[in-house]
């Protein structure tokens, strides 16, 4: 689906965060992370943002999914559009059985109850755990946790979705199966901020990108010039 | 998140919190009961047979047994509850929840294990030969009183932790002031001065609860009502304002929790 310009899902104005670290590194002991971030996020549209390790991309996707508040700067939403990380594992439990941890991640992330459980055995089906599914997590092997994890966060269904990183779960066959399903998911009716150190990925999922570097944005735009500058800051 | 959505999180995880309890030991839920059991055991080897109470044993098991499993009820629920946003830390960084959630569900599970308790201390009275009467009604008043306490302190306790970290490390020495400081193996009513007695119970709201549960499930007599509704109150005051405290600061706290 096409971006539409007309409607702004969410807009960042001006958007710094400072926090306060016990020992007096930085600047006085005060770390920046994001410093005057501006940009719009259109209805439909998939905004890719890229950026090195420990530059403020996922601090940036904990404040528009209103988990962090600036500390100056303002955050605007569409009025009644909610925006939500996707997230592999929320509040895995070793000790309980991937069918429990499933039920609280679906509840976590706002399910009933009762819907949280009709999601069940669709989670079972497409994580192909089979038996496994009632075993404890602790018994799990790290791919088929990423496997449970993956299937419980596609059930997230909000208007923005931030995706932080995710698309390598699990072995190539299981891979390739996520993979389409996000896809299905991105090009659908759906508005996303998509993660990603792939430049493949970006290219192929993003309309446009964002590039990100010592929490400042450096370039916005089609994917094929951000990643271009992008690559040459890297030689 | 509505309010039927925060309770039914609330539930689930407090009875996951209980599953994944159970399954991590042997003796699995049997250890609700042990732990209680052992403390009592302890106490009785200490103060009645090593330093002599001069109490008669079968009544000072009884005396021991309804103001231990009271205060372990307090202080290993508010103990629980104020690392509880804490040890949220994963969850805290992935989704926007309400703060509260974290201690609730820990004062949640530990109501559900409490109440099997209670079942427990009506057994051992019934067999210590209390003969049981409508006085134990009163354990009702008195136990939703303890539990507005719990949630209060709770929530208190958490709020500071996640404002200054060092604060974790007070909690447990709290708890054994308050253990020596409750009347949990001496009673408050043998204090010869009456004043001073009277003062211990208004400062300290679980010397109070304790002689309160002993009222009326060994001697099956009211509580001091005024006293009782008190105490219910300010728990309240304090569950309100930190329930505040935790609303309109619920990034600040995430931020603080997550750096």
């Amino acid at each position: 689906m096409q971006a539409n310009p007309e409607t702004v899902m969410l807009e960042l104005r001006d958007v710094s965060l400072n926090f306060r670290t016990s020992k007096g590194t930085f600047d006085h002991g005060v770390h920046h992370v994001l410093r005057s971030v501006s940009f719009q996020l259109f209805e439909n549209e998939t905004l890719g943002i890229i950026g090195r390790n420990g530059v403020g991309k996922t601090t940036m996707l904990r404040i528009m999914a209103g988990i962090l508040a600036p500390t100056s700067g303002e955050v605007l939403t569409h009025p009644g559009k909610t925006a939500s990380l996707l997230t592999i594992g929320l509040g895995h439990k070793p000790d309980l059985s991937g069918r429990d941890n499933a039920l609280l991640s679906a509840m976590l992330q706002g399910a009933s109850k009762q819907q949280a459980l009709t999601y069940l055995e669709e989670i079972k089906a497409f994580s192909e755990l089979g038996d496994s599914f009632e075993e404890p997590v602790k018994t799990y092997s790290s791919g088929m946790k990423s496997r449970l994890g993956f299937t419980t966060a596609l059930l997230t269904h909000v208007d923005i979705l931030l995706v932080d990183e995710i698309l390598s779960v699990g072995d190539a066959e299981f891979r390739k199966k996520a993979e389409k399903a996000m896809k299905d998911r991105i090009c659908g009716d759906q508005t996303v901020v998509f993660v990603s150190h792939s430049e493949g990925q970006i290219t192929d999922l993003c309309d446009r990108v964002l590039w990100i570097d010592q929490g400042r944005v450096c370039a916005a735009g089609e994917p094929g010039e951000v990643l271009d500058l992008y690559r040459a800051s890297m030689r | 998140m509505t309010l039927s959505q925060y309770f039914g999180l609330v539930d689930v995880q407090a009875r996951m919190l209980l599953k994944a309890d159970a399954a991590k030991f042997k003796l699995g839920i049997l250890w609700w009961f042990l732990e209680p059991l052992i403390w009592v055991c302890v106490f009785y080897v200490v103060f009645n047979m090593i330093l002599d109470s001069g109490r008669k044993g079968g009544d000072f098991v009884l005396f021991l047994a309804v103001g231990k499993f009271a205060f372990i009820w307090f202080s290993k629920t508010v103990i629980q509850a104020s690392g509880a946003i804490i040890a949220g830390q994963g969850l805290i960084g992935k989704i926007d929840v309400p703060k509260s959630l974290f201690p609730m569900s820990a004062i949640h599970e530990s109501l559900y294990r409490q109440s099997t308790i209670y079942l427990l201390l009506f057994v051992i009275l019934l067999l210590g030969g209390v003969s049981p009467g409508l006085g134990w009604l009163w354990l009702l008043p008195i136990a939703l009183t303890t539990y507005l306490m719990i949630i209060g302190c709770g929530f208190i306790a958490a709020c500071l932790v996640c404002v200054v970290r060092d604060f974790q490390k007070f909690i447990p020495l709290g708890m054994t002031f308050l253990l020596f400081t409750s009347g949990i193996f001496w009673d408050v009513r043998t204090l010869g001065d009456t004043q001073k007695m009277e003062m211990l119970l208004w400062v300290n709201p679980l010397a109070f609860i304790i002689d309160a549960h002993r009222q009326a499930l060994i001697h099956l007599t009211a509580p001091d009502l005024l006293h009782l509704a008190v105490i219910a109150l300010g728990s309240v005051v304090a569950i309100v304002l930190s329930l505040w405290y935790m609303r309109r600061y619920s990034k600040l706290i995430a931020l603080q929790v997550l750096t």
